[in-house]
Parts: structure tokens; C-alpha cells; sequence
């Protein structure tokens, strides 16, 4: 008997982890840090792994957070003369059904712009991602010195 | 016996003066640029949070020279950031090196503004802003290219800039230059065999 409810306690658990852990339908977060920025600082940036486990090719539209006053999306590139340019992305980033979209440094990234406390190294912010067809997904971008 | 003894010592010694002339002279490839004959950095002076500052001020230092802005969340951090690390890496070697961020954003980028920014990823790091005319003038200096670009969105207008990082000598020659992206333990390695000529 009590080892019954040991295991419909785990299972339990196991099931609010899952809810927990930046998932929605076929899409799931990895990953998500930004680095530690001033309050002064006018922008910081974002970055993570969005993967795609569903069957339907989906698109990062926009995000949110509380603590940004505005969210954009914004890519790195090199210019071919080897200048480092950013410009927003028009259209959204796309999430390929089982494939994944990879925001990194030098790459493409969320802009928080207006920071609106500083982001010390521990801290937890939260952000929402509102995808095409999957609707907002949840999560918390840890604030790190480096990539996880 | 004591001849084996003294052998022993012998070759003690020969192997010690190998590893020492190897660490010593070994050929080392940098992890940038390098200037085959090194010519002198052009000097500038602009303003810090704390008064105007030149180049030639830190003449017997190792100036790691980067042209950025404060408006710019991903690359100029990330520089930054791999800087920093680099400096904590090296440990001692670090009170010789200084880094410099010039802003290629002036109208934005007060000396205040710039010199807080720098100093949130390394108390050491100095941030120079000033005229635009005169930042336009030692950006072609030192090859920087910098421009403009209008951006629908809150940002306004984002930067285009060089993001490489110049090494200048103690002797006040431009020395090396890093690609964007050199990572912490390049950038490390690197001073580290500058520091022990």
C-alpha cells in the first residue's frame, strides 16, 4: 500500500516537473540566459534553444517580459567587409517542426530594450514567447556570465 | 656511487634548461592578427567619466582598444564580457593591461554613460566617448568602420561597427588584432606569452 502511493507520488511529481519545465504543446525551451546588464544599460540580449518536437512547422513572433520596456527580436551579422551589424528580424524565427532555432551569441537574439531593473548574475527573468501557431510559451532566462 | 649521484644531477639540470628554453623561446601562434613590424598606434585623447584621457597615458601597459556602444546587447557585451574573463584568467598580468572602449555612438553614448557601462563588466575598463568629429577621425585611424542604420522598432537606429579588439604594446605599437569572437582562454593565452617578454 505505501508503496503505491510512493509511486503515485512520483508520478505526480513527475508530472508537475513537466508542466514546469518551458513546455507547450511541441515546443520546449532550453537553455535561456542573458548576461548580467546595468540598470543604465539602454538593451540586453537573450538567447536559448527553442525546439520543435510536434509535427508542424511553427515561428517565434514576438516576446514580452515585465522586466524589459520593449522586446524585440534582433540578429548579428557580419557584413562582408567584417563589420559586426544587428538588425531586427522581419518576420519572425522560424522553429522547424521536430528541428529546433538556435539563439546564440554573434547570432540571432531577444533585445530586451529598457532594462527596466538591472539583471544581476542569479537572477530569473521571466519571458513569454508568443509563437505563430503554439500559441505563449513560458519561461525563465537565468542571468549568467556565460552560456550554460 | 657519487658519480651516478652527480649524472643524476646532471641531467637534472640539461633537462630543466631544455624545458626553460623551450618555454622561453618556443615559436607561438597568436590567436589574432599579427603586425609583422609593428607601427606606432596613432595617439588620441577623449573624455572618460573622470576627465580626458589619452592613449600615450598608458604607455608600459598593453591597451586592448575596442570601438562599441552601449545600444548594442549581444556583440559589445559579449567582447567585453571574453575580455574580462580573460583579465581574470592571467591573474597579476592584469594590472598591466588596460582595456579601452571607445564609443562609435557619441550622440548617444555620454563619458558618464560609457565609462558606468565598462566599468559593470571590469572595474579597470575605461570607456572614452566624445566629439563625433574627432571619434570619426581616429576610427579611420585605426581602420574601424562604423555606420548608422535606421531600424524600425524601439532602438531607433543601431550601430554597424568593427568589432575587433587591437593590441597595442607597451612601447605604444599596435601589436595584434582579435577577430570578434576570440574566446576568453585565446585572448588569455595570448597575453599571457606578451606579458612574460
Amino acid at each position: 500500500m505505501r508503496r503505491k502511493r510512493f509511486v503515485f507520488l512520483l508520478l505526480l511529481l513527475a508530472l508537475l516537473l513537466t508542466a514546469c519545465g518551458g513546455k507547450k504543446g511541441g515546443l520546449r525551451v532550453e537553455g535561456a540566459w542573458g548576461r548580467p546588464s546595468p540598470k543604465m544599460a539602454m538593451a540586453g540580449a537573450f538567447y536559448m534553444t527553442i525546439y520543435n518536437d510536434g509535427a508542424q512547422d511553427d515561428r517565434l513572433i514576438s516576446a514580452a517580459s515585465p522586466a524589459c520596456g520593449t522586446v524585440e527580436l534582433h540578429e548579428s551579422y557580419m557584413t562582408p567587409e567584417g563589420a559586426m551589424g544587428m538588425r531586427p528580424v522581419a518576420g519572425g524565427i522560424p522553429v522547424p517542426a521536430k528541428g529546433k532555432a538556435e539563439l546564440k551569441v554573434g547570432g540571432l537574439h531577444i533585445m530586451c530594450i529598457d532594462v527596466k531593473e538591472g539583471f544581476e548574475v542569479g537572477k530569473k527573468v521571466p519571458l513569454t514567447l508568443h509563437f505563430e501557431k503554439g500559441g505563449d510559451l513560458s519561461v525563465e532566462v537565468e542571468i549568467r556570465q556565460e552560456a550554460p | 656511487m657519487k658519480n651516478w649521484w652527480k649524472a643524476f644531477l646532471g641531467a637534472f639540470i640539461l633537462i630543466g634548461l631544455i624545458a626553460w628554453g623551450w618555454w622561453r623561446f618556443a615559436p607561438y601562434s597568436f590567436h589574432g592578427m599579427v603586425m609583422q613590424s609593428p607601427e606606432p598606434a596613432p595617439d588620441f585623447t577623449l573624455l572618460s567619466k573622470d576627465g580626458p584621457v589619452s592613449l600615450s597615458d598608458f604607455r608600459g601597459k598593453y591597451v586592448l582598444l575596442y570601438f562599441g556602444y552601449t545600444f548594442c546587447p549581444d556583440v559589445c557585451p559579449a567582447t567585453l564580457a571574453n575580455l574580462a574573463q580573460a583579465l581574470h584568467q592571467i591573474g597579476r598580468g592584469a594590472e598591466r593591461v588596460q582595456v579601452i572602449m571607445v564609443s562609435v555612438d557619441p550622440e548617444r553614448d555620454t563619458p558618464e554613460k560609457i565609462g558606468e557601462y565598462v566599468a559593470h563588466f571590469d572595474s579597470s575598463f575605461i570607456g572614452l566617448s566624445g566629439d563625433p568629429k574627432d571619434i570619426a577621425r581616429i576610427a579611420s585611424l585605426y581602420g574601424i568602420f562604423y555606420e548608422k542604420e535606421e531600424v524600425a522598432g524601439a532602438a531607433g537606429y543601431l550601430v554597424t561597427h568593427t568589432a575587433s579588439v587591437r593590441v597595442i604594446d607597451p612601447e605604444g605599437r599596435l601589436k595584434l588584432i582579435w577577430p570578434f569572437g576570440a574566446t576568453p582562454d585565446e585572448i588569455a593565452q595570448d597575453l599571457k606569452f606578451l606579458l612574460r617578454r
